[in-house]
């Protein structure tokens, strides 16, 4: 332990340039945590909007449904979807089992016709659990227009939530009449007259522009579709659980093919790739700016104290002891730069997010969101050990070259 | 107190250099004489200095224990050279440097490391006291690295500043103490592990008249009290008056042992 305390004694002796060198050390910590809380912040999210959007924590589809393109609306369905999710719903894992169908058409106003995506939803159970009516109900994030609601739950009823930009392409608000066409299972043409009940902004222009939202009974009129479901999304009740649970889910229903949200999430997962590049990058740059840094000042360091390092040495202290030493001034200032640069962390977090920052519209969708950087400890711990490593590593070189010092020159040194 | 000492077989060994002194002086003799402590055998160590070449040649002396023994000679005679040699700071050319008997000039630097920790002391001209440490951290310093628990380190480095006359000061850092006081600190520093030998170079330099003749007293009585053998290099007179043996050095060479 002496050693120990003669590396924090000699760091507390020359203080302004252990400060500069704890500042560099600061400035990395906190420049990455807090790229680190915002990154988490994104992820959160995309996440969020990957389940909540319609994906649910588990999809179950039938075999192959990935692979290749379909021909028809639900030219790969699951056929009894609906007695499937009703035996899902026994699962203690699961909280809901939301049936959907996906399909495909023309959407006309009489005087012009576009073709659309659709879904079909449960009216009732999809607020429930997913964020598309949540939007329209409270009116946030600038949403379709005035007097746009959810789909009404009555089985009769015949509405249709429509895509901004769908709208717009057809000139329809809240309340006009429309035609919905497609075809049945059997591959005959069939159309269905809706009403508008919302307008829906989905964030990606895309989506705004092709998309369109139905009752699972006004589907099953327009596609003959009966118990047949494209898809079921699975909401648990555990979402850690997830691998466990598409385990369970899968020996529950042989026939399917059972998939986690983030296999599905493209887009998640692509975001995630491009800021684990950038990011990872940006740490690399900072982790080689503090090891530059940090090895520089305790080389002048070494340089200042040969002759103190001679005596040492001359007194008994082996080179690897020496070395070591230097090791210690590298922890310390390791340790102190991480608990610095943690509560400066905590603080710039805090009044960064209490700022309510409204950051700029991601590449691809139609509206900004407010800044709020996560509170992430597995971050903050990771940093710390890059940047405790960083300095041990930087504490390397000049710790050399105090141990190869020949001891007659160190003594000589002025 | 000192350690054992393995006292070597010197009557069985080849005669060393053409001077050297066999017969350990009185004062030596009184203090409790058991062998040499420090024998140099035909040591060379040549360097190159300002283009010419420098070092000592063929020096073979022999310092019995408890003596307190001088190098003296001129800027340049190779006083801190034989010094550095004697004490496993530098590696000879050729010849051998012997310890209480055996041989240590050829041992690896890990050995010699630990022969500096536990069996030898420095005292430097410029003191060299740990800047950060005070004067009693500093005499503990050694005894640490030894190994000694904190509370045995602390009150044999107290005694150590207690018997050199400066355990009022034993709170200060070294630079809030005198040339003489930091002088003390050091020499508590050198005989707080209890070596055999202690090596001191220049030690009265950077003191004045004053203070450099009581340290020099402290150093004898100190031969004197704990049969702890001291090697010291030094031109300065009054120095070389309270030697018991002095070995004058002139470009390297031994030129007179008395």
């Amino acid at each position: 332990m002496i050693l120990a305390r003669l590396a924090l004694r000699n760091l507390l002796r020359q203080r302004r340039r252990t400060a500069l060198t704890l500042m560099v050390v600061i400035a990395g910590f906190l420049a990455l945590s807090l790229a680190g809380g915002f990154m988490a912040q994104t992820f959160q999210g995309l996440s969020d909007a990957a389940i909540r959007g319609g994906l649910g924590h588990l999809q179950v589809m039938p075999p192959g449904a990935m692979e290749g393109d379909e021909a028809q609306s639900l030219d790969k369905a699951l056929p009894d979807g609906e007695a499937l999710a009703a035996r899902l719903r026994q699962d203690p894992a699961v909280a809901e089992v939301l049936p959907r169908i996906q399909f495909m058409g023309l959407l006309s106003s009489g005087a012009k016709s576009v073709a659309f995506l659709g879904t079909a939803v449960d009216p009732v159970l999809e607020p429930r659990h997913m964020a598309s009516a949540e939007a329209l109900n409270n009116g946030a994030k600038a949403t379709g227009g005035a007097g746009s609601r959810w789909i009404s739950s009555d089985a009769t009823a015949r509405e249709v939530i429509l895509g901004v930009g769908l709208a717009r392409t057809l000139g329809a608000s809240v309340g006009s009449s429309l035609t919905l066409m497609s075809t049945t299972r059997d591959g005959a043409l069939n159309a269905v007259d809706v009403e508008v009940a919302g307008l829906q902004d989905l964030g990606l222009r895309e989506l705004n522009d092709r998309f369109l939202t139905v009752s699972l009974s006004t589907a099953d009129q327009l596609l003959e579709s009966a118990q047949a479901r494209s898809r079921l999304s699975v909401v648990l009740k555990r979402p850690q659980d997830i691998t466990r649970a598409q385990a369970r889910v899968q020996a529950l229903l042989p026939g399917t093919e059972v998939k986690p949200w983030f296999e599905l999430a493209s887009f998640y997962r692509q975001v995630k790739l491009l800021y684990f590049a950038i990011f990872g990058f940006m740490g690399m740059v900072l982790f080689l700016v503090v090891l530059l840094a940090t090895a520089n000042t305790l080389l002048m360091s070494v340089m200042e104290r040969v002759r103190e390092f001679g005596v040492l040495r001359a007194m008994g202290l082996q080179p690897r002891q020496l070395l070591g030493l230097l090791q210690w001034e590298g922890a310390f200032l390791g340790l102190m730069g991480s608990a610095l640069g943690l509560a400066a962390t905590l603080v710039l977090r805090a009044g960064l997010n209490a700022l309510h920052i409204e950051m700029p519209a991601p590449p691809g969708t139609s509206h900004g969101y407010e800044l709020d950087i996560h509170f992430v400890p597995a971050v903050y711990a990771i940093v710390a050990l890059g940047l405790q490593a960083t300095l041990q590593v930087s504490a390397l070189f000049p710790g050399l070259k105090a141990a190869r010092l020949r001891i007659v020159e160190a003594l000589r040194h002025v | 107190m000192v350690g054992a000492v393995r006292p070597g077989n010197l009557e069985s060994r080849a005669p060393l250099g053409a001077i050297r002194q066999a017969t350990p002086p009185r004062a030596c003799i009184a203090s409790g004489y058991t062998g040499f402590m420090l024998q140099l055998d035909c040591i060379t160590r040549a360097y190159e200095l300002g283009g010419e070449r420098a070092g000592v040649f063929g020096v073979s002396l022999e310092v019995p224990r408890g003596c307190l023994a001088v190098l003296a000679g001129p800027s340049g005679s190779g006083k801190t050279t034989l010094l550095q040699l004697a004490g496993l700071l530098d590696t000879p050319d050729e010849g051998e440097v012997r310890l209480g008997g055996e041989t240590v000039s050829a041992l690896p630097e890990r050995a010699r490391c630990d022969l500096r920790l536990r069996r030898l002391g420095f005292v430097f001209q410029a003191f060299n006291l740990v800047p950060v440490l005070s004067a009693l951290e500093n005499v503990m310093l050694p005894l640490q690295l030894q190994g000694v628990p904190e509370p045995e380190a602390r009150l044999r480095a107290q005694a150590a500043l207690e018997r050199v006359g400066l355990s009022d000061r034993a709170h200060h850092r070294p630079g809030q103490l005198s040339g003489g006081q930091q002088q003390r600190a050091a020499i508590a520093r050198a005989l707080a592990p209890d070596p055999l030998l202690v090596l001191a170079d220049e030690p009265t330099a950077s003191l004045d008249h004053a203070h450099g003749g009581p340290l020099m007293d402290l150093l004898a009585e100190l031969a004197a009290e704990r049969g702890v053998t001291f090697l010291v290099a030094s031109h300065d007179p009054s120095v070389i008056a309270r030697a018991h043996r002095v070995f004058r050095l002139a470009d390297g060479r031994l030129v007179e042992a008395t």
